[in-house]
């Protein structure tokens, strides 16, 4: 019986969808390689290969999982996760000021990009409720207050890249579950009006970052270093790239965070426009098997939780690639499935593990 | 009641909207792929050129390393800018001639500049510092060759300066190039400065500051056109240590010549106002080229000058320990200072003979007679009648046996003996003999100097262990508090009123008319007891010199500042470390001499 049920589940994997993700890790993984290749640390390859096991296995608990438990137990995970976050802020007080004579290894985890999952399935409980239907506007309201919380938490922190990966989300979700555009429409406009407020709570360089996106040769050697460079090193690839010896602009540290938020521009150098064909191919059809999953689910939860998981996916993916093309402003994003770092890589893994589990759960 | 009545209705309406976003990412994927093909296909050839012409470089600028300041505000140690001899691999075209040229024009080993660019890809931009400390002469020479010597510069950084070369060595640490393994671990860029030992180790983070960088443009030979940008290195931050510079110089000069240590600290917080132990290092040594075999010259030095002899070293506490089985005795009621012996020299505990250091014995002596004029006979039988037991639990209360605490590594625990003890380790049962050793001071047990200084302050205020204290705070370059640190208690000695009041009375008579004369100062009422242990040495040469120790504190009445000196084969404790505590004390309070003295005259 209970083989049986698993056989089925099985069956229903989407290999499509595994397969890109698959093909992206090992993208990122060669960028990084030959990176190393060049003269890097070779320990980054080796730390981000500890972190793509860690998050297949996240994974595969995530997808062996029912989602709808997971929608249930979201109030726990939200709690928790709102207290990760505080977590942050005592901790990043006490580390400078206390007695520190003992080095602790650097913090490996980042409670904001955890938040990200937490997040969606927050939203999913809170708009699939029994209590939330029909969806009435003060139910609306409950839900937004619910998300702004944590929100704000990420943009104090400051981690303005996630809180802006946050909200296409929620807007997203919200057409989900049939919100009108015409409120939709408010509450941009009503967002668009709290913006000056939001200029002024931003940082120094934050502000920066924007105006050069405005006009990039304000200050060619400062904060649009990083753009410039990154322009430099993906037109320089050409139609067929530079190969990995002949990538001199990510080898000789030209171009700034080359293994983390910028691996897109390493990858651009060495294999050319057709290369980044290719790599937007395979984003693209992980984000269409995700839209697919997301429209044949049978049931709300699963719809919504779909959906949201794949609008992360686009969102994030979407300003990375734009930032690092520049066609957006700098915001500190990483390219699921590629960047260098062990949050981003586990919670993408879990992510994916959340849409096979949407998935392999549609016929039951 | 939505859901049920239009099953079909909804299913539609959720597949558009899912439809409807679908193609909104569609849309912006080709904005993406637009932006690509505009970049690499129709801009690719002019990127492509931008990208071999460039010629920007980032260089890392040295923070100045944050400042040691003393109690008063007096720097400890100070920054000088020095010149650093530094390659770039990628500029050094012709690398073999260029390593040969400069190897024959500063007289550097040429396996030694080969074995610094081994480690680093022949293609990067990073400067490898090859050598620190350039002189003047070697800078004007390399750039006089400038042109024959592609890849070659020279930086100017930051680099520590002391007031003199070994001033306060063990205390404040020396400061060195981060070693290979070190480098490895991945904290510390190769080149890096770090604090090795002592306070320099301990505040490192504190002190290191973040290393700025410059961005600039340079020509075909790799020499900068212009700097384009800046950014300014971020300064270390600026430590207040305990330290008072007046007492440490005085100390050291009072040590000169001698092995051993001292330690000065303020009873009331455990301030460490000073601590010196030697013979020292130079501290400056370490900062340029230390080669190889220099490095390994000073740690087969027999002298040992890299031990901090404070708290490292292990001795016999001696005479000194009478004062613990006076207070466990007199608290326990085993012994009153009514207490009366004939001391004609000699004790016998069976078919042994101890012997006291004066020869023919100090005749009729109470307590208080015994521990100014340190009779042995009358400790040997005080010793016997408190019992090791509890000789040893005010030992260890006194905090003995164990480490203080202090900040700094390597510190060793010293030994308290006791029946229980040598059961356990030897198995073998406890001797009368052994606690005829103990009661003055000998046998196994062990002492370092830092624990006497703090075993001092607890006679000086009444039973507080103090934690050692040797940092204040730790300001940020820009004023901000970045780290404070208060003043910690560790234990408490309880003894009754009358008992501390007997045995501070009985080591003022120690400097006043004692073994502790030498110390005496018009003027200042110092107590004191002295010490001389027998060294259990390997050394062949030194056999039979006795380690001389004087622990003391003053003004008798309010406790300021207490003094432990030792002083290594120095011979008897008031002979040879009482003086040297005296000359201190003269520092410390000079203005109260000075006082004293015309006072007296006029």
């Amino acid at each position: 019986m209970i083989l049986r049920i698993d056989r089925r589940l099985f069956q229903n994997v989407d290999w499509l969808l595994l397969g890109a993700a698959v093909a992206l890790v090992g993208l990122g993984m060669l960028s990084m390689w030959s990176l190393a290749h060049g003269g890097a640390s070779p320990t980054i390859v080796w730390r981000q290969l500890w972190w793509v096991g860690a998050g297949t296995v996240a994974l595969v608990v995530v997808a062996s999982l029912d989602y709808r438990s997971l929608v249930r137990a979201a109030p726990g995970l939200y709690l928790a996760g709102l207290g990760l976050l505080l977590t942050v802020f005592v901790l990043g007080r006490t580390v400078s000021g206390a007695r520190r004579w003992i080095h602790l290894g650097p913090l490996t985890f980042q409670p904001s990009e955890l938040f990200k999952l937490i997040f969606v399935l927050t939203l999913v409980w809170a708009l699939t409720s029994r209590w939330a239907r029909p969806l009435s506007r003060s139910t609306l309201a409950w839900t937004l207050l619910l998300v702004a919380v944590p929100f704000v938490l990420v943009v104090r922190q400051p981690d303005l890249g996630t809180a802006l990966v946050l909200l296409p989300v929620l807007a997203v979700i919200l057409v989900g579950v049939g919100v009108r555009l015409r409120i939709l429409g408010g509450l941009a406009l009503a967002a668009m009006a709290v913006m000056p407020l939001a200029w002024l709570a931003l940082k120094e360089y934050q502000r920066e970052r924007l105006l050069v996106y405005i006009d990039p040769f304000r200050d060619p050697l400062g904060t649009a270093y990083n753009v410039i460079q990154a322009k430099i090193a993906i037109g320089s690839g050409q139609l067929l790239g530079k190969g990995v010896s002949g990538a001199t602009q990510s080898r000789l540290a030209f171009l700034p965070e080359r293994h983390t938020d910028f691996i897109f521009a390493v990858f651009a150098e060495m294999w050319g426009f057709v290369g980044c064909l290719v790599l937007i191919l395979a984003y693209g059809l992980l984000v269409l098997r995700g839209f697919e999953i997301a429209a044949t689910a049978r049931e709300p939860r699963g719809r919504l939780v779909a959906l949201g998981v794949t609008a992360l996916f686009a969102t994030q993916t979407l300003i990375n690639l734009g930032m690092v093309t520049g066609l957006l402003p700098v915001v500190g994003i990483p390219l699921p499935f590629m960047s260098y770092g062990g949050s981003s890589m586990v919670v993408s893994l879990m992510g994916l593990g959340l849409l096979l589990s949407v998935r392999m759960r549609q016929f039951q | 009641m939505e859901l049920t009545a239009t099953p079909r209705g909804r299913r539609d309406a959720w597949t558009r909207r899912v439809l409807g976003l679908t193609a909104i990412v569609a849309v912006a994927f080709v904005c993406v792929i637009g932006q690509l093909w505009y970049l690499q296909v129709l801009e690719g050839a002019k990127l492509r050129d931008l990208s071999d012409r460039n010629r920007i470089r980032v260089r890392p600028v040295a923070a100045p390393r944050g400042i040691l300041y003393d109690r008063n505000g007096l720097a400890l140690v100070d920054n000088r800018p020095a010149f650093t001899l530094s390659l770039i691999p990628r500029d050094m075209e012709d690398r073999d001639n260029v390593l040969a040229r400069l190897a024959v024009l500063l007289r550097i080993p040429l396996p030694e500049l080969q074995e610094a660019l081994a480690r680093v890809p022949a293609d990067s931009l990073q400067p490898v510092r090859v050598r620190r400390g350039l002189s003047l002469e070697d800078v004007a020479k390399v750039e006089e060759w400038k042109l024959e010597l592609p890849g070659v510069v020279v930086e100017v950084e930051p680099q520590r300066v002391y007031p003199t070369s070994s001033f306060a060595a063990h205390l404040l640490g020396y400061v060195r190039e981060v070693s290979e393994d070190q480098a490895r671990q991945g904290r510390y860029r190769r080149g890096d400065m770090v604090g090795q030992t002592g306070l320099e180790r301990l505040l490192d983070e504190y002190l290191r500051g973040r290393d700025g960088g410059e961005r600039i443009e340079v020509d075909a030979l790799g020499r900068p056109v212009q700097v384009m940008r800046r950014d300014e290195p971020r300064p270390g931050g600026q430590v207040v240590t305990t330290v008072d510079r007046r007492v440490q110089e005085a100390a050291e000069r009072a040590m000169a010549g001698r092995a051993g240590a001292v330690v000065v600290m303020d009873p009331r917080t455990g301030d460490i106002l000073a601590l010196t132990s030697n013979p020292a290092f130079e501290l400056d040594r370490f900062t340029g080229n230390l080669g190889r075999e220099a490095w390994a010259a000073l740690m087969r030095d027999p002298a040992h000058p890299m031990l901090n002899r404070a708290l490292q070293s292990q001795y016999a506490p001696g005479s000194v320990f009478k004062m613990v089985v006076a207070a466990a005795g007199l608290q326990e009621r085993s012994l009153t200072p009514m207490d009366r012996t004939y001391c004609n020299g000699e004790f016998h505990l069976g078919a042994w003979t101890f012997k006291d250091w004066l020869q023919g014995g100090h005749g009729h002596v109470d307590l208080r007679a015994a521990i100014v004029r340190s009779c042995n006979v009358f400790f040997y039988q005080a010793g016997l009648k408190v019992g090791p037991e509890a000789i040893a639990r005010y030992a260890r209360a006194f905090g003995l046996g164990a480490p203080t605490g202090v900040d700094l590594s390597g510190e060793k625990p010293g030994l308290v003996p006791s029946p229980d003890w040598k059961r356990q380790r030897l198995g073998r049962p406890w001797t009368g003999g052994e606690t005829v050793n103990v009661s003055i001071g000998q046998g196994q047990l062990l002492v370092t100097p830092i624990q006497v200084a703090r075993m001092m302050s607890a006679f000086a205020n009444g039973g507080v262990l103090w934690k050692p204290r040797l940092v204040q705070r730790v300001e940020r370059a820009d004023g901000t508090l970045a780290y404070s640190e208060p003043t910690r208690m560790t234990g408490q000695v309880d003894l009754s009123p009358a008992v501390w009041a007997f045995l501070r009375h009985a080591m003022a008579g120690v400097v006043s008319g004692g073994t502790g004369q030498a110390a005496r100062i018009p003027g200042i009422e110092i107590a004191g007891k002295t010490g001389t242990a027998q060294s259990v040495s390997h050394s062949d040469s030194a056999k039979g010199q006795d380690h001389a120790w004087f622990a003391s504190f003053a003004p008798v009445d309010d406790p300021e500042v207490v003094v432990v000196v030792l002083v290594e084969r120095g011979g008897k404790g008031g002979q040879v470390a009482a003086p040297i505590a005296r000359q201190i004390y003269q520092a410390i309070f000079l203005e109260k001499v000075a006082m004293a003295v015309t006072g007296g005259s006029s």
